[in-house]
């Protein structure tokens, strides 16, 4: 390993660590409204769920933004910037949903500038405020990374472990599975997380959209359900 | 149901004039009938239809002020039911679409104006080797105005390739009530939907910026999308019904309090994203998802501008 690729492993560990304070652990994405619906009871379905999310759903989305946000912070394109920010503002499903991205967007901006300090950041930060735009999760990760000079392909597959992980751990609670079932879920899903990444990487904006109509029915009638440990 | 809609167009086709012009001097009306691209590889002309409309708020009416059509598309303006607002029916006279058909749509509500757009019948769309069916459609709506776009459904044939967009344009205080329905395959025949394309998009822009969008996609083996658990998981039809205006948020409740109870045959579930309710319905029953659809629209337009708890009677036929 070079250096360069040493001190991106560490950053990258670093922002998308369970430990990185976003809250990440308050968020179920819907998934406890669908296993209270039976529709995600144990591992198999589990696997099935967050893959249907990295090939058709919000992970194949968030993917497709993180991509383009990137590359547009890396050439320093404001204009294109804007747009990302604009269009990961607007394709939100559900209110949670919507509430997720951004709280842990927000969430996210506050410590890696606190922690990882960097002047392109401060800009990306100020003109968020400036345009009143909302900042969704996936594009600040990758904007932080463009800034560090950690490369896209990497930075992408540990956002996506990130997401996996995090969804995962909310079943294992909910369903409930056990720890080990939980890693051999995360296992599985590997090749979806590498497909999804190696897909986005050839992607635009006009590729976002997705068919997860399902996920989006749990998460928008997760708003009702009566007993809730889960924002989202 | 197919002869059900022969019927209509046979009915519908006697008038093909707006039923109840406005005031000669503001009322532009053009129609046409031009040359269709006849491509080499198909023995079908291609069709390029467009319609438009605007209705406008005109010496204390609502008022048609804008009308241009091109074949297949004609408008129609069936009478509304008493004490309902202006209405035009939307009819594609080619019968559904294939392979690089295209329709244009551009239906505007003036400030402090009211109208409704509806859809004659059903929209089939049939199995297409390469270039895609497009329908584009623009729905705008002045400041203060009152603007619904009633979907019929849309059925996707096995193999069909299908790209649709709603591009919405609001004023800071408009309001629109508006929904697309999407049927996977001809229920009624048992066909199932394994493969083709779809691209289904919503983009609502208030006073210039993007608001809120929703993407429907798949596109080669439909398979995985249309049964996966989290995907379509086994819906036969989906349908998408939007309210935006300055009190959508605090409607959510009401809105909550009208819907019916989702069950075996369909789910359905409210939020409110970005100031904008957004009503998601998935059908394992497409007919009972398209009951449902339509009564809680009509009490859904009774509770927030109170018009008739009732679609026009051309949606029930």
């Amino acid at each position: 390993m070079t250096q360069a690729s040493d001190a991106a492993l560490y950053r990258l560990m670093s922002w998308l660590s369970p430990s990185f304070p976003v809250g990440a652990f308050t968020y179920s994405h819907g998934i406890e409204y669908a296993v209270e619906g039976g529709l995600l009871n144990d591992r198999d379905a589990l696997v099935d769920w967050v893959g249907d999310l990295l090939r058709f759903g919000s992970g194949r989305n968030d993917a497709i933004l993180f991509n383009a946000g990137w590359f547009a912070a890396a050439a320093g394109d404001a204009a294109a910037l804007d747009e990302v920010v604009d269009w990961a503002a607007a394709l939100r499903p559900t209110a949670e949903l919507a509430l997720e991205n951004t709280a842990q967007g927000e969430a996210f901006l506050r410590a890696v500038r606190a922690a990882w300090p960097h002047p392109l950041l401060e800009a990306f930060a100020g003109r968020i405020t400036d345009r009143a735009a909302s900042p969704a999760y996936p594009v600040v990760v990758a904007v932080t990374a463009a800034c560090h000079a950690v490369p896209p392909g990497p930075a992408l597959s540990a956002y996506l472990h990130g997401f996996v992980a995090n969804l995962i751990s909310a079943a294992v609670r909910l369903v409930p599975l056990g720890q080990t079932d939980g890693q051999i879920a995360l296992a599985a899903l590997a090749r979806p997380v590498s497909e999804a990444a190696q897909a986005a990487a050839a992607s635009t904006l006009a590729d976002l959209g997705g068919a997860a109509a399902m996920a989006e029915f749990c998460s928008a009638a997760h708003e009702t359900q009566y007993t809730r440990l889960f924002r989202s | 149901m197919q002869a059900l809609q022969v019927r209509w167009m046979r009915k519908m086709s006697a008038v093909t004039s707006p039923s109840e012009p406005a005031a000669g001097a503001e009322l532009s009306v053009s129609s046409s009938v031009g040359p269709a691209a006849v491509t080499a590889q198909s023995w079908r002309q291609q069709v390029h239809g467009h319609a438009a409309i605007s209705f406008a708020r005109r010496d204390g009416a609502d008022r048609l002020t804008h009308l241009s059509h091109h074949d297949p598309l004609r408008v129609l303006f069936p009478a509304p039911a008493r004490g309902d607002i202006p209405l035009a029916a939307l009819v594609n006279s080619s019968g559904g679409m294939v392979a690089g058909d295209r329709l244009d749509i551009a239906f505007s509500v003036g400030a402090g104006a009211r109208g409704m757009a509806l859809g004659a019948a059903a929209e089939k769309i049939y199995r297409s080797p390469a270039a895609a069916c497009e329908i584009a459609v623009t729905l705008e709506a002045g400041a203060g105005a009152w603007l619904e776009w009633v979907p019929q459904e849309t059925i996707l044939f096995e193999g069909a390739r299908f790209r649709r967009c709603n591009r919405v344009k609001l004023a800071a205080d408009a309001r629109m009530l508006a929904g697309e329905m999407l049927i996977f395959g001809r229920a009624a025949h048992g066909e199932d939907l394994t493969r083709g394309a779809v691209e289904d998009r919503w983009e609502l822009y208030r006073e210039n910026r993007l608001v809120w969008a929703d993407i429907l996609r798949m596109e080669g083996d439909l398979t995985r999308p249309l049964h996966g658990r989290a995907g379509l998981a086994g819906a036969r039809a989906i349908a998408t019904l939007i309210y935006a205006g300055p009190d959508a948020a605090d409607m959510l409740t009401v809105v909550r309090d009208l819907l019916p109870q989702s069950d075996d045959d369909f789910h359905v579930a409210a939020s409110v994203v970005n100031g904008v309710l957004v009503l998601r319905w998935l059908g394992f029953a497409p007919e009972r998802l398209r009951v449902a659809y339509g009564a809680f629209w009509g009490a859904l337009r009774a509770r927030l501008a109170r018009l008739p708890a009732a679609l026009p009677r051309l949606w029930y036929i």
